[in-house]
């Protein structure tokens, strides 16, 4: 049975609706693109008030504020690019199927911890116990990665029995516990090592040799805690371009005798290669960003320095700091605003260039017959 | 391994060492993130529980009354020190007392030792000799039962009474019934009943207000506060969002235009959460603000009304914030609508809006529901904006009560994240504030990982949907 037809008075205030809905979403569509397009033309249009300020402008107070966010964004990655395209590696090519599915949301839950917690922790945990047991520290950063080559070395060593049960494919789980006994290892053995090596006192010989200065708070403290933020973002991103590269250029490598290591580093990581540069750089953009862990975690001192034991200031620790008590209209705000704006511009075009190798990528996965 | 020949070499070091370091990454990455949720987890939750008190005897004849709290190698020689926290700021000065553990004598836990939360002055810890109310007098088990009666009485109708307590110095005081908040006699309890008291002070840390310059008391404003901001974020950006993720899929034309603007949307997710603040201290605060101000509120200038940092301009800043986030997962589950959908609905003889509003939105609504969610958690952790555009460390007033118009949209409001970070920089005794500190942390974060939780899941049950129907 077909259903009554519609009056047929009541056609046209159907479309009647239909014309005003679609103007209505297009209105709210394009107005909402517009707010978004607001932010780059307020701050630009506040920044340029400065050029107003003539000789009186002095640009110097930002320099160190620059040099301390450039700083702490490279103690960061040095501390987060290996770990993170490690974990991206090793889950895209060596994990199994149900352990991924299983660490993926996890590592996602890692990013969404909030910066603030990240840097509670860092500044009155971390900072104050890194303080007391520097070379603990400096050990254990060193250790970790030699264990799991350990690790490796075992279980190459290990009979065969040993080594099905336990397989490559679930060592980042398995290694979880290995990791933790070697940290309490390294933590024990440090102290014994300061006292051999370095006189009982790395801090003081690290100050009266090299005449460096240690602040409690400072960018190695700020490193590995936004380098513990950012891991996340980079690991996903590198992870998802290396396990789209079509799977038949790794089998036809493996098929020519490559191992899978060979595999992935002869065929996987060149063809992923700008899927996972764009993640790092990606990561970067978050890691100038950020604001909270770098308040936290710093000492705030705007200092020109190269020390990894020095404190910092970054540019968006200022704007967090100072805009609130700048009255609007002087130089500090319109100052504060063009670092507001500098931070818009890098992150955008880090951002833009990031996005735009993806999109290219993705091109050429689709050439490269990707089935994915 | 040199007695290996090159090539197997090479290749043992590439087959071995390499994946086992990026397997490592990965249990490493766990690992910390292990080390965080339990560290937060034991310190937030431990504070609570009912510490024992010991009475440590030192060689010199002192005595300490005290929780122990941690132990610490002394700075310039050998041996440990131990920190205790032994209240009593009204007395000594101090609250907490360290103790090298030569000079100990003994250390006893005696059932008599009890803790008071009073008003003024922070912690006592000690004994109580007796009470005295209305003229009568009781002393040991007498004033156990009196005080122990008392506190479980409504605040109002508490009997008024003088407590005369015994701190570890000798030294008696007295202190009035009204200005106790919590009785324990933490060596006496059962695991009963601490299991009962435990939940009793996790309940009182969220549902009651902060006190002694956020050393005691709860987080309930700044629960109240985020939650409200996080409300009135929700409400202005899941329509507004929806719109533009409509539009950008539905009706505009798919060009090299909506291209760029995709990306541009995309971008913007990445722009640091401070310049967002920025933005809306400066558009929003003093320029949509003051002119509000200036027109409506003149009599009240030059104390600025909407014209300073608020709960409206916060709510706003955080869902231009969270834009993009929305945007972007709608639109994921608007591509993931199958053309043959819409063809048949417009085949039918359906308008595009009955199109969109019959078939595509409840198809798209679990993507829209995650897209809100995300942006939720998003906004609750987020802090750096927040201190631009109007969290306050302690607002007087909450933002909703019962006077017209019962939603004060212009009052500043209090974080749980801002708090967190206020309490922890810039508190006057931040050591007595720190366990507090962590419930908070602990707090924050099980918001803020419980939504991520249920976005992830909508995503898992969306993508099994979408696997059914293909």
């Amino acid at each position: 049975m077909t259903p009554p037809r519609l009056p047929f008075s009541r056609q046209p205030l159907r479309l009647i609706h239909d014309r005003i809905a679609t103007g209505l979403i297009t209105a709210g569509g394009v107005g909402v693109l517009l707010a978004i397009l607001a932010i780059g033309v307020f701050l630009v249009w506040e920044a340029l008030p400065l050029l107003t300020f003539g000789d009186a402008l002095s640009l110097n107070t930002l320099s160190p504020l620059a040099w301390g966010t450039l700083k702490a964004a490279l103690a960061a990655m040095l501390f987060a690019t290996p770990i993170a395209l490690g974990a991206a590696m090793y889950s895209a090519l060596f994990m199994s199927k149900r352990l991924r599915s299983r660490v993926k949301p996890i590592l996602e839950l890692m990013e969404a911890i909030p910066g603030v917690v990240v840097g509670f922790i860092a500044g009155l945990l971390l900072a104050p116990w890194v303080e007391q047991q520097l070379a603990s520290t400096l050990l254990v950063l060193v250790w970790l990665p030699l264990s799991a080559g350990l690790a490796g070395g075992l279980w190459y060593l290990a009979s065969a029995r040993v080594r099905q049960w336990l397989p490559l494919s679930w060592a980042g789980v398995r290694l979880m516990p290995w990791l933790a006994i070697m940290v309490t290892l390294a933590l024990w053995l440090a102290p014994l090592m300061e006292q051999a090596w370095f006189g009982g006192d790395l801090r003081r010989m690290l100050d009266q040799q090299y005449g460096l200065d240690y602040a409690t708070r400072n960018a190695l403290i700020v490193g590995i805690a936004m380098g513990f933020a950012v891991i996340p973002s980079i690991s996903s991103l590198a992870e998802d371009a290396l396990a789209d590269v079509p799977a038949n250029l790794r089998e036809g490598a493996q098929a020519l005798g490559a191992s899978r290591w060979q595999a992935l580093r002869k065929v996987a990581l060149p063809t992923a290669g700008p899927g996972v540069f764009s993640a790092v750089m990606i990561g970067a953009g978050r890691a100038v960003g950020e604001t909270m862990i770098v308040l936290m975690a710093s000492g705030n001192t705007a200092l020109f320095s190269a020390s990894p034991f020095e404190g910092l200031r970054s540019l968006s620790a200022s704007i967090a700091i100072e805009l609130p008590e700048a009255s609007p209209g002087g130089m500090t705000y319109h100052l504060l605003i063009f670092a507001a704006l500098a931070l818009f511009i890098f992150t955008f075009l880090v951002n833009t260039l990031a996005e735009v190798v993806r999109q290219r990528l993705r091109q050429r996965y689709q050439r490269l017959g990707g089935n994915r | 391994m040199a007695w290996l020949s090159r090539p197997l070499r090479a290749r043992a070091t590439g087959s071995l060492l390499w994946p086992w370091l990026c397997a490592a990454s990965v249990a490493l990455s766990l690992l910390m993130l292990a080390t965080l949720l339990t560290l937060l987890a034991t310190r937030g939750l431990g504070h609570f529980w009912p510490a024992e008190l010991e009475e440590v005897t030192l060689h010199s004849g002192d005595t300490v009354i005290g929780q122990p709290v941690r132990e610490a190698p002394l700075p310039n020689a050998a041996g440990v020190e131990r920190l205790y926290f032994t209240g009593n700021r009204d007395i000594g000065g101090e609250s907490w007392r360290w103790v090298a553990l030569d000079d100990i004598d003994t250390v006893a836990v005696p059932d008599d030792l009890i803790r008071l939360e009073r008003a003024p002055w922070g912690d006592f810890i000690g004994r109580l000799d007796e009470v005295e109310s209305a003229g009568q007098r009781f002393e040991d088990e007498a004033a156990w039962a009196f005080v122990a009666h008392a506190m479980t009485l409504p605040e109002s109708q508490r009997p008024i009474a003088q407590l005369r307590l015994t701190a570890a110095n000798g030294q008696i005081i007295t202190q009035p019934l009204e200005g106790i908040t919590r009785f324990q006699a933490p060596n006496a309890m059962s695991w009963e009943q601490k299991v009962v008291a435990w939940s009793e002070r996790i309940w009182q840390f969220l549902s009651e207000g902060p006190r002694a310059a956020n050393t005691g008391g709860g987080v309930w404003p700044a629960i109240f506060g985020t939650v409200l901001m996080v409300i009135l974020m929700s409400v202005i950006v899941t329509p507004f969002g929806v719109l533009a993720a409509i539009y950008l899929n539905e009706i505009a034309h798919q060009n090299r235009l909506t291209r760029l603007v995709r990306i541009g949307v995309r971008n913007l997710a990445g722009v640091p959460s401070i310049v967002y603040g920025v933005f809306g201290l400066g558009v929003f605060v003093y320029g949509i603000g003051g002119s509000i101000d200036s027109w409506f509120f003149e009599d009240a200038l030059p104390s600025p009304t909407f014209g300073t940092g608020g709960l409206l301009w916060a709510s706003l800043t955080l869902a231009l914030l969270t834009l993009p986030v929305v945007i972007v997962a709608t639109e994921e589950g608007l591509a993931r609508i199958p053309d043959a959908q819409r063809e048949g609905a417009v085949a039918l003889g359906a308008t595009r809006l009955e199109m969109l509003t019959r078939v595509v939105l409840p198809m798209a609504t679990p993507a829209m529901l995650t897209g809100v969610i995300l942006a939720v958690a998003r906004a609750a952790g987020e802090v750096a904006p927040l201190m631009l555009v109007g969290v306050a460390k302690l607002a007087p007033q909450m933002p909703v009560d019962g006077e017209f118009p019962y939603l004060h949209l212009e009052r500043k409001f209090m974080h749980l994240g801002y708090h967190l970070f206020d309490t922890a920089f810039h508190g006057e005794d931040v050591q007595a504030a720190i366990p507090l500190v962590f419930a908070t942390a602990l707090l924050l974060v099980l918001i803020v990982l419980v939504l991520n939780l249920t976005a992830i899941f909508l995503r898992h049950y969306l993508r099994r949907q979408r696997g059914n129907e293909c």
